[in-house]
């Protein structure tokens, strides 16, 4: 498992990430899952990042207005802050889980995200 | 319904520390529709207690299941097959479902994972609210609905304590005073004179005062 997992939307990041590693655009140890929507992710998905090895995990959903399945971003959301909760009990940093928003096909804040995420795994 | 909710983590992995194989069993019943005990929950505390273990260098194998009820023996019975699998189950039901395992499944080590909170509805998605106590004498027929037993602090059975003040009770101002919701109602309905009558002293051997509660149906026995 690499140190950083991102599960993005699949209407999010268009650039291969092989092609963004290779540029050096996010880090090396990131793996990204792509989902129909972001809304189909669940929380032991999340929680089983960490135990399979991740030090973060993110998730890049459409904007909130933007989902294509309306309400799909939202419930990662409260996905991921019901995940933040469970850190927290663990005493696991929570700011190790995030949700972030990208509009449809745009890779920078994915790319921004993992940057981000990346400063956070060290910490 | 009965509400619940999870216990603390902390809690949790202090519980099941020394279990090399658990099995987390989910309840349909109420406890699945107030989202603490259903196949969401499970499947949520397995990857949560997974993590947790995982986290203490302890290792854990933890499977998952869901029965339609806990609080009926056709459903508890079969894990009585299977207690010699695990070292503990660990029941997401309310403290009903747990109690039914202990009882019925002799060689099966329960633990509780939810701590069950009150009867009550729901005012709306992740709020619930107590509306009952389960008292075994209703009143709500002299009390326009609202009970006086689960939702005055008291308990009072004729009218409000002295800290009612403006609607609300001294305990919390956040806390509706049920005797002004009862006045009030009653008022709505042109009944505010019958609560001139005094309500005698509750008996309060139906609400477990006297022991276990039972009850009996006889046209329905084997």
């Amino acid at each position: 498992m690499s140190k950083i997992k991102g599960f993005c939307c699949n209407y999010t990041l268009s650039v291969d990430i092989e092609a963004l590693i290779k540029e050096g655009l996010v880090p090396e140890d990131l793996e990204i899952e792509r989902l129909p929507c972001t809304g189909r992710l669940e929380v032991p998905q999340l929680l089983d990042a960490f135990s399979d090895g991740a030090e973060a995990v993110f998730v890049v959903g459409c904007q909130l207005d933007k989902c294509h399945n309306l309400s799909g971003s939202y419930r990662a959301s409260k996905r991921v802050k019901y995940a933040k909760r469970i850190l927290e009990e663990l005493d696991i940093d929570p700011d190790r889980v995030e949700m972030f928003f990208a509009g449809r096909g745009e890779t920078e804040p994915v790319v921004e995200a993992a940057r981000i995420m990346a400063s956070r795994s060290k910490g | 319904m009965i509400i619940a909710e999870r216990k603390p983590m902390k809690e949790l992995l202090e519980m099941v520390s020394d279990v090399k194989r658990l099995l987390i069993v989910g309840c349909r019943g109420c406890v699945a529709v107030c989202s603490a005990g259903g196949d969401k929950e499970v499947s949520i505390l397995a990857a949560a207690l997974r993590l947790g273990m995982k986290k203490a260098g302890k290792q854990i194998e933890i499977d998952e299941d869901t029965l339609v009820r806990q609080c009926d023996p056709e459903y508890i019975d079969p894990l009585n097959d299977r207690a010699s699998d695990y070292d503990a189950v660990l029941s997401m039901a309310c403290g009903v479902g747990v109690n039914f395992i202990a009882d019925r499944c002799p060689d099966v080590n329960v633990m509780p994972a939810l701590n069950t909170t009150f009867y009550g509805a729901n005012l709306s998605s992740g709020e619930w609210k107590e509306m009952c106590a389960g008292c075994g004498a209703c009143v709500l027929h002299l009390t326009g609905g609202l009970c006086p037993v689960a939702r005055c602090a008291k308990s009072l059975s004729n009218g409000p304590c002295g800290g009612s003040q403006g609607g609300r009770c001294e305990i919390n101002p956040d806390v509706d005073c049920i005797w002004q919701q009862i006045y009030d109602k009653l008022s709505s309905l042109n009944r505010k004179e019958e609560l001139r009558q005094i309500m005698p002293i509750r008996d309060w051997t139906t609400a477990g005062h006297g022991g276990p509660r039972r009850r009996i149906r006889e046209d329905l026995l084997p």
